[in-house]
């Protein structure tokens, strides 16, 4: 008994000598470590990292840290110390590699890390190149282990797309789309047009070489042709020749940029993640495909428009409240940042300035506003706050000197609505904005291409069918000489019937029409200068285009290619009009999809133009003697085919009546002996009929 | 020159015709009473009444003593010219659609619609001056469905010396047939859709169809072979070629249906001139409000139920060829000054 109680004694002693060293939670056979993440597919690689010193090491991996942070969250281990970087470190040399991994919590994180950092202006020797972790390890495996270096793809000469300016007549060109048929004629001005190229050699091939629309590029270099199975074809120099191909399935519209250099294609889907695409026009190299909705921008409406800006530099697109704009060639975002738009509803580049204005409609506690804002410095050059804005559209003239905005506003009450007009002068210093007060509801307004004048239409009621037309200059003649930057008004022309007008590239004449299936087609050609009218109507006219030096208008009455309603259907065709309103040529189809004038560009510099104007005389001569030589080889050619076919009807003719000469005496018989050459049937008789034309009494004295 | 506007009709004219001398001008209308005019003034001589229907057809003799007409009332009447006194009635077993004296006007051709059981049919008649009339024809050429489908004649001419029956299709075609047999001699495919009208030359030496394919086209009645086509913007109801001069004139407008929703400025309801050689319009006279469904040397008879008889002027009349003849001296640009 004794011993076991001092055994006991004993363990109590024990026990209490070990407490705290056992648990009293029984162990855990699977303990519950961090779960070790085995695929790599949120990390990247980050290459073309400046070599540093262990002692700056530090310092790189910091600004590395802040720089990836910036995309994503990065994954901390403070156990084990891991910051989400890691910077490998070369012993024999002491310095980092060159390189770096980052690991994101996400796999998007990663994924957008590579788009954004890739190209990164580190500093001024580095830019960064970032890649998948997994897909550096495909790298890894590469059997190529030496660098080869790429052939140099044979020298392919392009056609020559500047041929058609050479031509010896100077001659405009346009294309026509109609039926299964795309027709590029020649048009002096005078003559009839001449056929130019109709896609000849591929009907031989048994294709049609445009199946859809096709657009000029704006430089008239190109040809495009749409084929919504495959894409877009461009075609140029004298053979129209294929000189560029871009895969755009289902492609509906395109557009080129200004100089040329770039194509977009768009196919109107909005599922298809790449419906817009970005070529560049030389290499035919893809740049870029954006979906058809930025994010976040309602899908009921119809998507917001690619811009481009007049020299190529920049692409940009309205988002919500925001401008993305996009820098040529590498199609990045401009400074990795949108222009930051609040509410924006419309926005313009400047026709010849890197210049972007938009409008924004009236938020809770800011007024709606008009922004002139330049790229890229995104400094805003001008904000001008309008009140009760119900909406504002924005004209440029061409040169991008002035800027109008029709705003439309609304009283109080939000019943009535009224226009005015806000002129900001783009070329002054602070570019001032006047405002032009109008009581009428303004319908139309358009600036003379390389003048300072605009004109509108403007009516009472928006309704009404006889509206005025007004005239209006935005310098004004001080002197002989001189002009001062003012508004002032031309001319008010009353009682039109218009809904659209039309200036001609070359200035002072002016088309006032009016087009739609409702009205008339009344076509008035007006020169402002002159004060000349000339009246013409084109019945059923849905279109204007002035060729591109304002020497003769086409007016047409086309479908849509898709088809549509049935009054689109009749009538169609085209005429061109002289720029004074004469009828040169006019061609009537069942099916009339297109007319486009080919565009030039100026290429004549201001003194050039002036020392032209100077020798006016001289060049009218040359002109005169070339014009008169054309005709008559056209006359003489004509006359010669001409001939032949009457010739030929002439025999025809002959040779029936000989027949009929042969039969005579047959029908002579069927007619009972009646013979009508014969004299004796008829009764010859003299008749003398007088007529007083009037009479007149004199008084003889 | 304002041209004489006859009113007599009130309904759509459906052909009109000269006589042989050109002094009278013979006019048929939806109005059941077909109606001689002089040529000069435009004077109405009278009409000629008994008809039950639509008169889609007439044919004047070559000494302008007997009429024979068309209608939808299934019979062909004769008439005399003179004093409009019905002399025969031809009872038919559909509506007539045309009618043709031949040469030497003893016998004459009709083409009648199908109607019920009956077919579409060309029919020739005797028809001698003096002697007994009987509604008996000599030949008849029935044209049944073929596949199901109808093809109906739209107009009948005689050929030279009564050799051939000219007879023109809704289906664009044109046959020939034997006059005696009504074998069928030749046919050819002219048009792609219906034939509206085929008519002769003063001499026949040529005919024109006009269709509702847009077009109007020449053709060398010898060898049945075309020779030209003439390009308008609407369905072409009638055509002639001058007696004056190598030109085409074309009458058309579009569809009756659409019509009302046009106005008259803008209706293509002109007489459009075309130059016979080398194809190309070259003016057009304006003034009916409708589709002009006949037109014969310098008249014309529309939709709304007018005939406008144009005399033409001194500067037409004086107009010349625009390719100049050899022995003419030519107006050729100069080269230079």
């Amino acid at each position: 008994m004794a011993t076991e109680q001092s055994r006991e004694d004993e363990l109590a002693a024990e026990a209490e000598e070990l407490d705290g060293y056992f648990s009293d939670t029984p162990l855990d056979p699977q303990p519950d470590y961090p779960q070790l993440r085995e695929s790599f597919e949120s990390a990247v690689i980050i290459t073309n990292l400046p070599k540093v010193g262990e002692s700056k090491m530090d310092k790189l991996t910091k600004v590395v840290m802040k720089l990836v942070s910036r995309i994503g969250t990065l994954v901390e281990n403070p156990e084990t110390g891991f910051t989400g970087v890691l910077m490998p470190h070369d012993k024999d040399n002491d310095t980092t590699m060159g390189f770096c991994f980052a690991e994101y919590t996400t796999k998007e994180e990663a994924k957008n890390a590579v788009e954004v950092l890739q190209g990164y202006k580190f500093d001024k020797n580095h830019s960064l190149s970032v890649t998948l972790y997994a897909r550096a390890e495909q790298l890894k495996d590469l059997d190529v282990k030496e660098f080869q270096e790429p052939q140099p793809t044979p020298f392919q000469e392009k056609p020559n797309a500047m041929s058609w300016l050479e031509d010896p007549n100077q001659r405009d060109s346009f294309v026509i789309r109609h039926g299964k048929e795309t027709v590029v004629n020649w048009f002096d001005g005078r003559n009839d047009p001449i056929l130019d190229y109709d896609g000849a050699r591929e009907k031989e091939a048994g294709v049609q070489w445009c199946e859809f629309y096709c657009h000029w590029s704006p430089c008239g270099s190109y040809l495009a042709t749409l084929v919504p199975d495959r894409g877009v074809i461009l075609w140029s120099g004298e053979n129209y020749e294929k000189s560029g191909r871009f895969v755009a399935p289902g492609v509906k519209h395109i557009v080129f940029s200004p100089e040329e250099n770039y194509i977009l294609t768009n196919n109107d889907d909005p599922t298809d993640p790449g419906a817009i695409k970005v070529y560049h026009i030389p290499t035919g190299k893809l740049l870029r495909t954006f979906p058809l909705f930025p994010d976040g921008v309602a899908t009921d409406i119809p998507p917001p428009p690619f811009l481009w800006s007049h020299d190529d530099q920049y692409l940009a697109r309205m988002g919500d409240g925001l401008i993305s704009i996009f820098e040529t060639p590498g199609m990045r975002l401009l400074d990795k940042r949108s222009l930051a738009a609040e509410g924006i509803c419309e926005f313009q580049w400047s026709p010849k300035a890197n210049v972007l204005v938009y409008w924004a409609p009236e938020a809770e506690n800011s007024p709606a506003h008009v922004d002139v804002i330049e790229i890229p410095s995104r400094k805003k050059l001008r904000q001008k706050n309008l009140f009760n804005v119900s909406r504002c559209n924005m004209v440029w003239q061409e040169q991008g000197d002035y800027l109008a905005v029709k705003v439309t506003r609304h009283t109080k009450s939000k019943k009535t609505l009224y226009n005015n007009i806000e002129l900001f002068r783009l070329n002054e210093p602070g570019v001032p904005v006047e405002m032009l007060d109008t009581k009428d509801a303004v319908m139309a307004l358009s600036f003379e291409p390389r003048g300072s004048r605009f004109a509108m239409i403007h009516a009472e009621n928006p309704s009404a069918s006889k509206v005025n037309v007004s005239f209006y200059d935005m310098m004004k003649r001080e002197s002989q000489f001189t002009y001062v930057p003012e508004l002032n008004k031309i001319e008010t022309l009353e009682g039109k019937q218009c809904n659209v007008i039309f200036w001609s590239p070359a200035g002072s004449n002016i088309i006032l029409a009016s087009l739609g299936d409702t009205a008339s087609g009344t076509l008035e050609f007006y020169d402002v200068d002159s004060k000349s009218l000339v009246v013409k109507e084109h019945y059923r006219s849905n279109q204007v285009i002035w060729d591109p030096d304002g020497r003769s208008v086409a007016t047409v009455v086309s479908q849509p290619i898709e088809g549509g309603h049935f009054k689109f259907a009749m009538d169609n065709g085209y005429i061109i009009w002289s720029f004074q309103g004469k009828q040169l040529y006019q061609q009537s189809f069942e099916t009339f999809y297109q007319f486009l004038w080919r565009p030039r560009e100026r290429l004549l510099s201001k003194p050039e133009i002036r020392k032209v104007k100077k020798n006016l005389k001289k060049y009218e001569e040359q002109f005169d003697k070339a014009d008169r030589e054309r005709q008559r080889a056209l006359y003489l050619e004509e006359t010669k085919g001409k001939r032949s076919e009457r010739a030929k009807i002439r025999e025809l003719l002959a040779r029936n009546r000989a027949i009929r000469r042969k039969q005579r005496a047959e029908y002579i018989a069927l007619l009972g002996g009646y013979d009508s050459e014969d004299d004796s049937h008829y009764v010859i008789r003299d008749l003398t009929i007088e007529t007083v034309l009037s009479t007149k009494e004199e008084v003889v004295t | 020159m304002r041209p004489y506007l006859l009113q007599g009709h009130e309904r759509p004219i459906t052909t009109i015709k000269f006589n042989y001398d050109g002094d009278l001008l013979f006019s048929a209308s939806k109005d059941l009473v077909p109606s001689v005019w002089r040529a000069d003034n435009g004077e109405r001589l009278g009409t000629f009444n008994g008809h039950k229907g639509t008169v889609w057809d007439l044919d004047c003799d070559r000494f302008t003593t007997r009429l024979l007409t068309a209608s939808a009332d299934a019979t062909c009447r004769l008439w005399k010219c003179e004093t409009g006194e019905c002399l025969f009635v031809f009872n038919h077993r559909g509506p007539v659609r045309g009618v043709a004296w031949a040469e030497g006007s003893r016998k004459f051709a009709t083409i009648s619609d199908p109607f019920v059981e009956h077919n579409s049919k060309i029919r020739v008649f005797d028809c001698p001056e003096n002697g007994d009339l009987t509604d008996d024809d000599v030949m008849e050429i029935d044209l049944p469905k073929i596949g199901g489908k109808r093809v109906n004649p739209t107009n009948i001419q005689w050929t030279g010396n009564n050799e051939d029956l000219l007879v023109a299709f809704d289906n664009g075609e044109i046959r020939l047939y034997d006059p005696e047999t009504g074998d069928l001699k030749e046919e050819i495919q002219a048009h792609d859709k219906k034939i509206n009208r085929l008519r002769f030359n003063r001499d026949k030496t040529l005919f024109i169809t006009s269709s509702a394919d847009f077009t109007s086209k020449l053709f060398d009645p010898v060898d049945l072979k075309h020779l030209k086509t003439y390009r308008t913007d609407r369905p072409v109801n009638d055509a002639v070629i001058s007696n004056k001069k190598d030109h085409i004139l074309v009458g058309g407008g579009q569809d009756a249906m659409s019509v009302t929703t046009t106005s008259g400025k803008v209706g293509k309801f002109e007489t459009r001139f075309f130059n016979m050689v080398y194809e190309d319009e070259f003016g057009s006279v304006k003034g009916h409000f409708g589709p002009i469904n006949a037109c014969r040397s310098y008249a014309s008879g529309a939709e709304d139920g007018y005939v406008r008889l144009h005399l033409f002027d001194k500067d037409y009349l004086d107009m010349k060829d625009p390719v100049p003849e050899e022995d003419e001296a030519e107006e050729v640009p100069p080269t230079s000054q």
